[in-house]
């Protein structure tokens, strides 16, 4: 069902750190892939992430953390999609990410991460999968 | 088939952000959705100023928005931003960057902001823009800011859905102003000169002075007032809000806002009335192939179409005078 | 074997692979006398120590004087800083280099809100002078040359730097090291600026006043490609965009009233160098040549010192995998070598867990020991230049310079490098760099092994992980909550009225700042004050 609409996923970058190389290949490769992408930009905070993906109606929010400070935006983030009402959503992303750090992440319901190296396409099928599966209209 | 919902619409009704941002998706992604949507909203339209921002790529569009939308909210409207990106025409995405010069304005109980990517629309105005306007103000915003990219078509298509048009150049568009697309000045109810702290603006300004002096296309409507910005120092902005208040008191006070209005809705009876026929023709299980075989003949024999569409509309019990045809395609 | 042979060996049938350089750069199957020019082996090339230094700065290179080693540390607080800083002398290396956390690198201190979960993270917490004295405890700063990694908030960190240096009484006259200062980069790549291009000019034209009357052994500036590279820059973007970065610090420091010779003796460059051996290597080489050659013919120095590309080289942080960590040991050496080879005058190799972490203790130390095998046992650094005169080397070099040459041109069309960011330029050709190699790897035309081929299934992780415990923050957040709280507020309120003052004139800023600092204004307070007058500046997207 509903394949045929877009996917929209709302991009940015959390914090502090300035290597948005990654964020932006990444949203290139969505764009490519057919998907509206609302790109944030740098030094975004939870607040203006989520009140920006809530606006959007986004299917996704994905962000990219390089600066080791995953373990504070992500969960931050997760909170309050939830709070506001859209923990429905999918919330994934990429950065440095131990594997024990994603695990704690996982079980906070943020989905999965990715890390330097791992092919964009990897993201693009995750998240058309993860709206193929999740997606509930209205 | 996703629609309406009663819960939808009263979390709507009650404020609540995410309705308003998934009514909006609603009428984006399900043209069928629209009709449903419109009847509850009616009553909630009538009174908001859309204001188009169009111009060409780069030109500080966004960064002005920003400023616009802060400052209208500041003399007490609210504030619905709608900012349209272009699809790419190969793998129909879309790259959104607007909200990078708009983060001020996030959180901002004033002001509702959604991005749209044009889609199958032409010329870089997304076919749902009007609609995405009424649902914001149905959700109480009375002044609606519509930024499109200014390529081809789209300034001109702007007009169809703004009451006000606001054409945004910049100092080094001045020397070229010749080659903007034909209609655009007369399009435009304001003309601004962004980045104006940068070097080159006087010459621009005089360049636009003299096409405007031109300009012969503007029978009912004054001359467009060329006003200088910098979006980047926040300057000349107030004076900018000022006009397009002006210009929205004014347009109110001669009935000029109901008459466009009145355009507006006729425009949409037409095409709903065209959209209802086709949609009868095309339920006929040989629609598409006997239009596909009758091309086909026609192209390989040289024949008219007409007798064909004749055929066509008595079968959904429609007598084609062709006199009115023609009339009403030129009038469209 | 006879010409006709060879001929017949080089219309062979070749493997079906992409010959082209990482930077996407067409090679031949060999190269021969008939691919250089008759300059490039005359006056494009010259001796070792001879304009236009193309072989290198030095006579006798590395016989003189080996290069500096020195790895990048910084993580956690300062104590833990300064406790990696004395393990690496400890185990050899000969000079330090400070990497800074996120808030300090941005101008603000550990409680600043959008500092939460950064402060440690990836480098040293510094919020004041209290945090400096603590970082370079028992460091003798007369002896060890510093690097301070810091661009933005550079002139208030390198003045907390001295009233250290002060009140310890070292002589500034005695310091040796380099501060990064390099906002144009910032601008195009790392993103990390607080002002608009012009204050931030202003106060890097007044640290190189300052520096050349009291600071004179103090490289006041290096100018980094690192950074765009790791954005995504091919060799030449890298190469002609930090080059266009140094000339226009040149353009600024002569428009307010310097003479070329008394800072460009003083300036420094920062390059990256990534796995594409000899494009490196020419990289390095052409870097010296056409620096040398704007020096002396555009800005008409005379001290031959002005005229030297003197550069640190970090080898490429996003070459290495998070796959098969310990192979990035591998990489790290061969672009240790190519920095060796292009003639660098001190190195960084990274550690092979930095796609994974900040490097742990035993990460660090393989590194170092990279270092100090291509120093000790692999030879190179018996010969100055050993491939001087290389077919392939001279050809790669002249055709670097060409390609910088010509987007200098193309950026002084714009209107000089600060107009090219302000339309977005440099970034828009980096992106789209950064694109094409990607793609270049996804469809496998480019190999990263154990990424795209050779993948090692299921691999478990078998070195250690550092991890910067969650008590760093709230210890920083408590200590600076404490010393505002415990300094004489008087004095520092004075300093930064002072500042404040003198920023709204044409008055050099480095003094006040140094005296803020003596005053343990924060970071964050200075940085706040000096936002009053400068503005901040916003992000510029481009795609
Ligand atoms: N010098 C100067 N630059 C400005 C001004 N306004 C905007 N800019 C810059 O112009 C560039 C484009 O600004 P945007 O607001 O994204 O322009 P836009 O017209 O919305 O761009 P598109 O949506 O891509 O067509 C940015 O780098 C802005 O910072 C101004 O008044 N002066
Ligand atoms: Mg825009």
């Amino acid at each position: 069902m509903a394949t045929d609409t877009k996917i929209k996923v709302v991009v940015g970058k959390p914090g502090l750190d300035g290597h948005d190389r990654g964020a932006k290949v990444v949203a290139r490769a969505l764009v490519e892939a057919g998907m509206e992408v609302v790109y944030l930009g740098l030094r975004q905070t939870p607040e203006s992430i989520v009140a920006a993906a809530i606006e959007e109606d986004a299917d996704v929010i994905g962000l990219s953390v390089l600066s080791g400070a995953h373990m504070t935006h992500f969960p931050k983030v997760m909170e309050l999609m939830k709070e506001k009402g859209i923990g429905d959503r999918l919330l994934t992303g990429g950065g440095i990410i131990p594997t024990k750090d994603q695990e704690t992440l996982t079980a906070m319901g943020v989905g999965k991460l990715f890390g330097p190296g791992d092919d964009p396409s990897l993201i693009v099928n995750y998240i058309q999968d993860w709206v193929k599966e999740h997606r509930r209209e209205n | 088939m996703p629609t309406l919902t009663p819960t939808l619409w009263d979390e709507f009704t009650n404020g609540d952000r995410r309705a308003c941002a998934r009514l909006i998706t609603l009428v984006e992604n399900h043209p069928d959705a629209i009709p449903d949507v419109h009847d509850q909203l009616a009553t909630r339209l009538g009174k908001a100023i859309r204001i188009g921002i169009t111009g060409p790529p780069g030109v500080g569009k966004s960064t002005l928005n920003a400023l616009l939308a802060l400052g209208l909210a500041d003399r007490g409207h609210r504030v619905g931003l709608i900012a349209v990106d272009p699809s790419s025409p190969f793998t129909g995405g879309a790259f959104m960057g607007d909200r990078v010069r708009m983060d001020r304005l996030v959180g901002d109980d004033r002001i509702f902001m959604r991005s749209l990517a044009s889609r199958e629309g032409t010329g870089g105005l997304s076919p749902a823009t009007p609609y995405v306007a009424d649902v914001l103000e149905g959700f109480g915003m009375d002044r609606i800011l519509i930024e499109t990219v200014g390529v081809g078509q789209a300034e001109l298509d702007v007009m169809a859905c703004a009451d006000i048009v606001v054409l945004v150049l910049q100092p080094s568009t001045g020397d070229s102003i010749q080659s903007l697309k034909a209609g655009i000045i007369e399009a435009a109810d304001i003309i601004v000169v962004n980045k104006a702290d940068i070097p080159g603006v006087e010459l621009a300004l005089q360049a636009l002075r003299f096409a405007l002096g031109l300009g012969k296309g503007r029978k009912d409507r004054p001359v467009p007032p060329l006003m200088p910005t910098s979006a980047q120092q926040s300057e000349g902005i107030d004076k900018l809000l000022d006009e397009i208040e002006a210009q929205a008191k004014r347009l109110v006070d001669s009935g000029r806002h109901l008459e466009m209005r009145r355009a507006r809705i006729a425009r949409e009876i037409r095409s709903g009335i065209e959209r209802c026929l086709w949609e009868k023709y095309a339920a006929r299980a040989d629609a598409e192939s006997g239009i596909a075989h009758a091309a086909e003949d026609l192209a390989r024999s040289g024949g008219s179409p007409y007798p064909f569409i004749g055929d066509a509309c008595a079968k959904i019990n429609i007598t084609l005078d062709r006199k009115a045809e023609t009339n009403d395609s030129q009038d469209r | 074997m006879t010409p006709k042979t060879a001929e017949a060996d080089r219309t062979a049938p070749v493997r079906d692979a992409d010959f082209t350089t990482i930077s996407g750069r067409e090679l031949k199957n060999v190269y021969t006398p008939d691919d250089l020019a008759p300059e490039d082996l005359g006056e494009n090339l010259g001796l070792p120590g001879d304009y236009p230094y193309t072989r290198g700065i030095h006579p006798t290179m590395y016989r003189g004087k080996l290069w500096t080693m020195r790895q990048f540390a910084g993580m956690g607080t300062a104590e833990q800083t300064n406790q990696r800083f004395k393990f690496l002398l400890e185990r050899g290396q000969t000079g330090l280099s400070t990497a800074f956390d996120n808030p300090t690198l941005y101008g603000w201190d550990s409680d600043h809100p959008l500092s939460a979960g950064e402060v440690g993270k990836t480098g040293v917490a510094v919020d004041s002078l209290a945090d400096m004295e603590r970082l370079f405890d028992s460091i003798p700063l007369d002896k060890v040359s510093t690097s301070m990694t810091i661009n933005a908030p550079a002139a208030w960190i390198f003045t907390m730097f001295l009233a250290n240096a002060e009140n310890r009484g070292v002589p500034l006259e005695k310091l040796r090291g380099t501060i990064q200062n390099d906002i144009l980069k910032e601008y195009i790549a790392q993103k990390e600026w607080i002002f608009p291009p012009e204050p931030h000019i202003r106060l890097i034209c007044d640290m190189f006043a300052f520096c050349a009357d009291h600071v004179p052994q103090w490289n006041t500036i290096s100018i980094s490609g690192y950074h765009i590279r790791e954005a995504g820059a091919t060799a030449a973007q890298e190469l002609a965009f930090t080059l266009m970065d140094g000339f226009t610090y040149v353009d600024a420091a002569i428009e307010a009233g310097m003479n070329v010779d008394d800072f460009a003796p003083r300036l420094s460059f920062f390059f990256n160098s990534h796995m594409d051996f000899f494009e490196e290597i020419a990289k390095l080489r052409a870097a010296r040549r056409i620096w040398a050659r704007h020096m002396k013919e555009e800005y008409g120095a005379q001290n031959p010192r002005s005229w030297l590309c003197r550069f640190h080289v970090q080898t490429a942080g996003c070459s290495l995998t998070a796959q098969q960590p310990e192979v990035n040991i591998v990489r790290t050496a061969i672009e240790a070598l190519a920095g060796v080879l292009g003639g660098c005058q001190s190195l960084h190799t990274n550690s092979m867990d930095e796609a994974l972490a900040l490097p742990s203790d035993k990460a660090v130390e393989i590194a170092l020991r990279t270092q100090q095998v291509i120093a000790f046992e692999s030879g190179v650094a018996n010969v100055a230049d050993p491939l001087g005169g290389s077919y392939l080397i001279e050809r790669l070099t002249r055709e670097l310079e060409e390609e910088a040459e010509s987007y200098f041109a193309k950026i002084r069309e714009m209107g000089g490098m600060v107009k090219a960011i302000e339309r977005g330029f440099p970034q828009q050709e980096i992106t789209r760099s950064a694109y094409e190699y990607q793609c270049a790897l996804s469809e496998k035309r480019k190999t990263m092994v154990g990424v795209n081929e050779f993948v090692h299934e299921n691999e478990v992780l078998e070195i250690p992980i550092l991890e910067i415990g969650e008590s760093v923050e709230r210890d920083q957040i408590a200590a600076v909550k404490k010393l505002k709280e415990t300094r004489d507020n008087v004095a520092v309120k004075d300093s930064l009225d002072a500042l404040e003052k003198a920023a709204r004139t044409k008055e050099n800023l480095i003094p006040h700042l140094l005296r803020c600092s003596h005053a343990y204004a924060t970071e964050g307070e200075i940085t706040e004050t000096l936002i009053k007058v400068f503005g901040e500046y916003r992000e510029q997207a481009f795609f």
